[in-house]
């Protein structure tokens, strides 16, 4: 399944994540309609793919106050 | 006021369940197949009140020289029906669904705290306990709207039979905690253990503050809600929104131990560390029983 983070982008170049999406169409739609808010006109919006790194991958390192039974 | 945050469709509305369902060549989701009658009798109880979320206003307005005043009578009014937990703030776009239109000034937040010693009896229990809570909460949301309306202003209530606001930005902003790692408000006195409901108004109030005690430093180390995740479903990493942590459920991951068995999973939230305050013996004892099966647990249990 395709994973696409949908980024907010405002004036000052501040990102804020919108959500994380399954499908072009999916992400697209939202984009449309953020963009049809006009207090939003100000912001861009892009569609990225998922970076696998911010996706799951359990960590096989321990933490300092956790355990492995 | 139009809002800004996308909301995911529940049930087989949401496109990546549905997918995934058929991909299994089924119609429903396995686990709302299997739900257990109760649990059905507290769904049908939030459908009837659904009607009951709006209504026609009083016209005689009752004055509010003293909207302090009136904010705590509003606060007494909701811990008498029942909620554990009270804030106001302003209504804010990215409080409320992509394409919804809220028209109020002002946004109530009541939650009812779940009994976390349901957790020692399985995940089905849990499901009964969140499911009561909710009714619990559509009630009370529900009255106070209609109290408001009664005093002469308007106000819609927003629940499980119908909602137009994010609980999570509205939780964040009247006080009542901070965002954990495993995507739900974490709470000083009840971990993430409770349910919401919400009265939308142009009733003049006063507005609490945000009230940050270390979570998102704590989840960044901790790991345990991941660790615990039988999907693998809660990432490692976090993106920003509104300047706020968020740590992004893979909702792939999620679903097959969520949705597409029969067994409720609550997991996350269940091992969270922040229960322990609230309930310290079943905490131990339920991460005494995880330990058992082989997943990672505090040192301490």
């Amino acid at each position: 399944m395709e994973k696409l983070y949908v980024n907010e982008i405002r004036r000052d170049g501040e990102v804020s994540t919108v959500g994380l999406f399954y499908s072009r169409a999916e992400a697209e739609k939202i984009v449309d309609m953020l963009r049809a808010i006009p207090e939003r006109s100000h912001c861009r919006y892009e569609i990225v793919e998922a970076v696998r790194h911010l996706l799951s991958e359990k960590q096989a390192k321990r933490t300092s106050i956790f355990t492995e039974v | 006021m139009r809002g800004i945050t996308p909301r995911r469709e529940q049930g087989m509305a949401d496109p990546v369940l549905a997918e995934m369902v058929h991909a299994m060549g089924l119609a429903e989701a396995p686990h709302f197949a299997a739900i257990k009658p109760t649990i059905q009798a507290y769904r049908r109880r939030w459908v009837e009140l659904a009607p009951y979320r709006d209504g026609p206003v009083n016209s005689e307005r009752t004055p509010v020289p003293d909207p302090a005043a009136m904010t705590r009578q509003i606060k007494d009014k909701a811990w008498q029906l029942g909620a554990h937990l009270v804030g106001v703030c302003r209504l804010q776009p990215h409080m409320i669904d992509l394409g919804q239109d809220v028209p109020h000034e002002f946004v109530i937040a009541c939650c009812v705290a779940e009994d976390y010693e349901k957790v020692m009896h399985g995940a089905d229990a849990v499901e009964e306990e969140a499911m009561r809570t909710y009714v619990r909460c559509t009630e009370i949301s529900n009255e106070l709207a209609a109290q408001i309306r009664a005093m002469g202003y308007p106000a819609r209530a927003h629940h499980n039979g119908g909602c137009e606001v994010q609980a999570i930005p509205i939780f964040y902003q009247v006080g009542f905690g901070e965002l954990g790692r495993h995507g739900s408000l974490i709470n000083t006195e009840y971990g993430a253990s409770f349910r919401p409901g919400f009265v939308t108004t142009d009733l003049p109030l006063v507005e609490d503050r945000p009230r940050e005690f270390g979570v998102q430093d704590f989840c960044m180390n901790c790991n345990v809600c991941q660790l615990n995740c039988p999907g693998d479903a809660i990432p490692q990493d976090y993106v920003v929104t509104h300047g706020i942590k968020r740590w992004l459920i893979d909702l792939e991951k999620c679903y097959p131990y969520s949705r597409l068995r029969n067994e409720y999973c609550h997991l996350c939230v269940d091992v969270c560390p922040y229960n322990v305050k609230s309930h310290p013996q079943t905490y131990k004892a339920f991460m005494k029983e995880r330990k058992q099966v082989g997943y990672k647990t505090p040192k301490t249990y």
